[in-house]
């Protein structure tokens, strides 16, 4: 198992360095300037010429390449052109936001989407199997910002019972210690704090949590209504085991299986999806701090978020494997 | 049932609970701006908008630009000031008692150490500051500066963000992270920046004139227009800018926040342009002869526009020069080609020009204002006979292709950074500079090249008025482009916050005096 482990993340070295290498060149295809970009249209010529040269710009690409690589071995991402902060420290201050908001995405997604994927299965054709398939449906289909700008609309503006955006009220001044909102309010001791940081929660989770809950909710019915024909579901009931025994410890068990897989690729993919909902809700994550250095071609951001990404996904990946072993044994007996 | 009414009643509990913590923070005023502050102080500020207005709130510049007119200079950290006949020599007699939010005191050398740090760190600054020879600090109170070569917009630039006095003692103490924790002598002093989040500055009771009013101010990040306008209909924020309006037309929010009681709509006139440019310098193009750019210039309903498009939130603009400057010329008004299409088809056949075979590309910058206007443009001259096939173009490539001299005809525009009509002729009409920025790229031309030098550099300000009178003159005779329009700078708050005045030139704001009722 650790030497499966070890095996593994070895294995991601020379994916992260084909993914370095395709993204270093990319961002260069792009046309434009960051010195343009940085200065606005008012800029004049020499004042784009002299910050070239102090972005070290001009040098050439090999050379800023093999330059950019030894610092990243040596664990320097290199600085913003931005803002000429040290990317590293860039991203760590704007991953703790997207994890917040990803993890409760996920669990959102979780207690919904299974249990309604087997209630479903488990009455099938019933009215209520119709009304989940036709809710999943709309869930997986409908655009990330056109949900968020509903929800906005319905919730914050209508009703009035959530803010709109934001992680917490922005008249409320906690001191960020961890850049986890939900603890630096606890940390704070600030009355209201926690309440706030919690109900700013809920509109950009709910979004995040709908696509995927809604594609695990139709996962795991298809899987447990193949799995509800088995023969072996078919003995169990002829044995004379309860329903509810057949369900949740046979058919479940098994169908649970191929859903880790599809919760554990959803999570990657939906960090690096955030990038709507994290700029709709005004939520300083690295989706759209990705999105913002795109626009500026502050190439060192964009390598060093991309790379973070490249590096969550094949974890997670690793993850779904490992987890995947503790419940299958046909897998576990496969890594030996 | 039971444990969803449990539920439904704790979250209802809950969010009123986080409502009133809301509204308990009655002296501090939320600012929603569209992308994190950058550049927080003079040395590493490229005119960037929004650290740029942050600067002028936790520092000070020598001398500011007295509200509601903005037309003349009244000192802050500069007590009062001469200058020398040849308009090279400037005295200063500086505030004394002043101290930085660090408790350092405020003196010349503070003065003469910030201009040349700035100087040395800031190449945004080069053409401006980078004219000053040497600072001399006589006295606590003394100051001297020589320049190389007279400059009359000088005392315009120490106006500028980019000239605001910084602590010495806190740069010796943070060196390259002094832009992460900005001390001045301002009414705010920086208590918290958050990345893409917020800024946070708290009042300054010390301040010399006297304490804000405000006890914190907060700038808060909101990227998406809809969110700012729910946010600031939701009373989540005070007061929205519109940095936002460079490519949107702020018109929908406008008809919106108009029937809101709970929403005012703050207005003042900009010296911004945007106009349909030529190529002045372009060696094939049909607008080389006069008539036809004359022709263009008639061919534009600016009234329409005006109505149409902007529905009241932009004024007229008849020349080269916004009617606010203090060097307006009246006469271009009667002078600027009005709209008159039959006219621009009699001039385009005087020409002896057919424009079927023109093939033109009409260029311009990407957002929903630049493609409205471009729609706009597009059919009025295709009224006239003239076709043009819109290219809308990413900013980057636009400005290497503009700089390059590839188009024949775009949608340009200028926002002057410092309030004085160099910052609009110099850069876009001297004939020196027509390739060094986006500019009319004016071919040379030893008279019209000497007025703009003579001008940029007379120090008696009437013949310095009179001089910019005859340059806009000669302008719009050439017809270097139609001049279409200049957009109102346009800040939505709530209707409990005042005292808020909306500068002009550059358009940001100070907020001493602003109170929250």
């Amino acid at each position: 198992m650790f030497d499966f482990v070890i095996r593994r993340l070895l294995a991601l070295m020379p994916v992260l360095f084909v993914v370095l290498v395709i993204v270093f060149s990319l961002v260069r295809f792009i046309p434009g300037d960051p010195a343009v970009t940085l200065l606005g249209p008012g800029a004049t010529e020499s004042q784009v010429a002299a910050l070239r040269a102090q972005l070290n710009l001009d040098a050439p690409l090999l050379q800023q390449f093999l330059e950019y690589l030894t610092g990243l071995i040596q664990g320097d991402m290199g600085r913003s052109l931005k803002s000429g902060k040290p990317v590293a420290d860039e991203i760590l201050a704007r991953l703790p936001a997207t994890l917040e908001i990803s993890v409760f995405a996920v669990l959102i997604a979780i207690v919904v989407g299974i249990p309604i994927g087997i209630l479903s299965a488990t009455r099938p054709n019933s009215g209520f199997d119709h009304l989940v398939r036709v809710v999943s449906l709309v869930g997986v289909s409908i655009p990330a910002f056109l949900l968020a700008l509903l929800l906005q609309l319905i919730f914050a503006t209508w009703l009035g019972l959530l803010p709109v955006s934001g992680r917490m009220s922005a008249y409320l001044f906690v001191e960020p210690v961890t850049g986890f909102a939900l603890i630096d309010a606890w940390l704070s001791g600030e009355s209201g704090a926690i309440r706030s940081v919690l109900v700013h929660l809920v509109l950009p989770t709910s979004v995040l949590a709908a696509f995927l809950a809604a594609t695990l909710g139709r996962f795991v019915r298809t899987t447990m209504l193949e799995v509800m024909t088995e023969d072996y579901i078919r003995t169990a009931r002829a044995k004379g085991l309860t329903w509810s025994t057949v369900v949740y410890g046979h058919a479940l068990r098994n169908s649970l299986l191929p859903a880790i897989t599809v919760v554990g690729l959803k999570f990657a993919e939906m960090l690096g999806g955030a990038i709507l909902t994290e700029t709709i809700f005004a939520w300083p994550g690295i989706g759209r701090f990705m999105f913002e250095a795109i626009r500026n071609r502050d190439y060192p951001v964009i390598q060093g978020t991309t790379l973070v990404f490249a590096l969550l996904f094949m974890l997670t990946s690793v993850v779904v494997d490992i987890i995947h072993a503790m419940l299958d044994p046909r897998v576990r007996g496969k890594m030996r | 049932m039971k444990l969803r009414h449990i539920l439904a009643n704790a979250l209802v509990a809950s969010c009123l609970a986080a409502g009133s913590a809301e509204a308990q923070e009655a002296s501090t005023l939320a600012v929603a701006v569209p992308s994190d502050p950058r550049g927080l102080e003079p040395g590493t500020n490229r005119a960037w908008p929004i650290g740029s207005e942050i600067i002028l709130n936790v520092f000070d510049t020598l001398v500011a630009w007295t509200p509601p007119e903005f037309s003349e200079l009244e000192g802050r950290l500069a007590e009062s000031w001469t200058i020398s006949e040849d308009g090279m020599t400037f005295d200063f007699i500086l505030r004394d008692g002043v101290t930085f939010h660090d408790g350092t005191p405020f003196d010349a050398a503070s003065v003469k150490f910030s201009f040349e740090r700035t100087m040395e760190l800031n190449a945004y600054v080069k053409a401006t500051l980078g004219l000053i020879e040497s600072i001399e600090a006589s006295s606590p109170t003394e100051l001297t500066i020589r320049l190389s070569r007279p400059y009359p917009a000088f005392m315009s630039i120490l106006a500028q963000p980019q000239s605001a006095i910084v602590s010495p003692a806190a740069v010796a103490e943070h060196g390259d992270d002094f832009t992460n924790n900005p001390v001045g002598t301002g009414p705010f002093k920086f208590r918290d920046y958050q990345a893409d989040t917020r800024v946070v500055l708290d009042a300054n009771p010390d301040y010399f004139r006297g304490a804000p009013k405000l006890s914190r101010l907060i700038y808060s990040v909101i990227p998406e227009a809809s969110t700012r306008r729910l946010e600031l209909e939701n009373g989540g924020i005070d007061v929205i800018q519109q940095s936002g309006q460079l490519s949107a037309v702020p018109l929908e929010e406008m008809e919106a926040f108009a029937k809101n009681p709970d929403i005012q709509i703050l207005e003042s006139p900009s010296q911004i342009i945007r106009q349909l440019e030529f190529n002045n310098s372009h060696p094939d193009s049909p607008f080389n002869d006069v008539r036809v750019r004359r022709a263009v210039a008639h061919a534009i309903d600016y009234d329409g526009l005006l109505g149409g498009i902007f529905g009241g939130t932009a004024s007229r603009v008849y020349g080269p020069l916004t009617s606010n400057s203090w060097a307006f010329n009246p006469k271009v008004t009667e002078m600027a080609p009005g709209y008159d299409p039959e006219k621009a088809r009699a001039l385009l056949a005087e020409a002896g020009v057919d424009p079927a075979d023109w093939n033109l590309k009409l260029y311009g910058f990407q957002g929903s204002l630049w493609g409205a206007l471009a729609t706009f443009v597009h059919a009025n001259l295709a009224d006239v006979g003239i076709d043009v096939e819109i290219a809308q173009t990413e900013f980057p490539t636009y400005r290497a292709l503009h700089t390059g001299g590839e188009h024949k005809i775009a949608l340009d525009g200028r926002q002057p950074w410092y309030n004085d009509p160099d910052a609009h002729i110099t850069i876009g009409y001297y004939s020196g500079l027509a390739d060094s920025a986006m500019t009319f790229r004016m071919p040379e031309d030893k008279e019209l090249d000497g007025l703009i030098l003579s001008a940029q550099q007379e120090s008696d300000m009437d013949k310095r008025r009179e001089l910019y009178f005859e340059i806009q003159e000669q302008l719009v005779n050439r017809v270097p482009g139609a001049y279409l329009f200049s957009p109102k700078l346009i800040v939505f708050a709530r209707s409990n916050v005042s005292g808020l005045v909306v500068n002009s030139a550059p358009p940001l704001n100070e907020y001493w005096s602003v109170a929250k009722n």
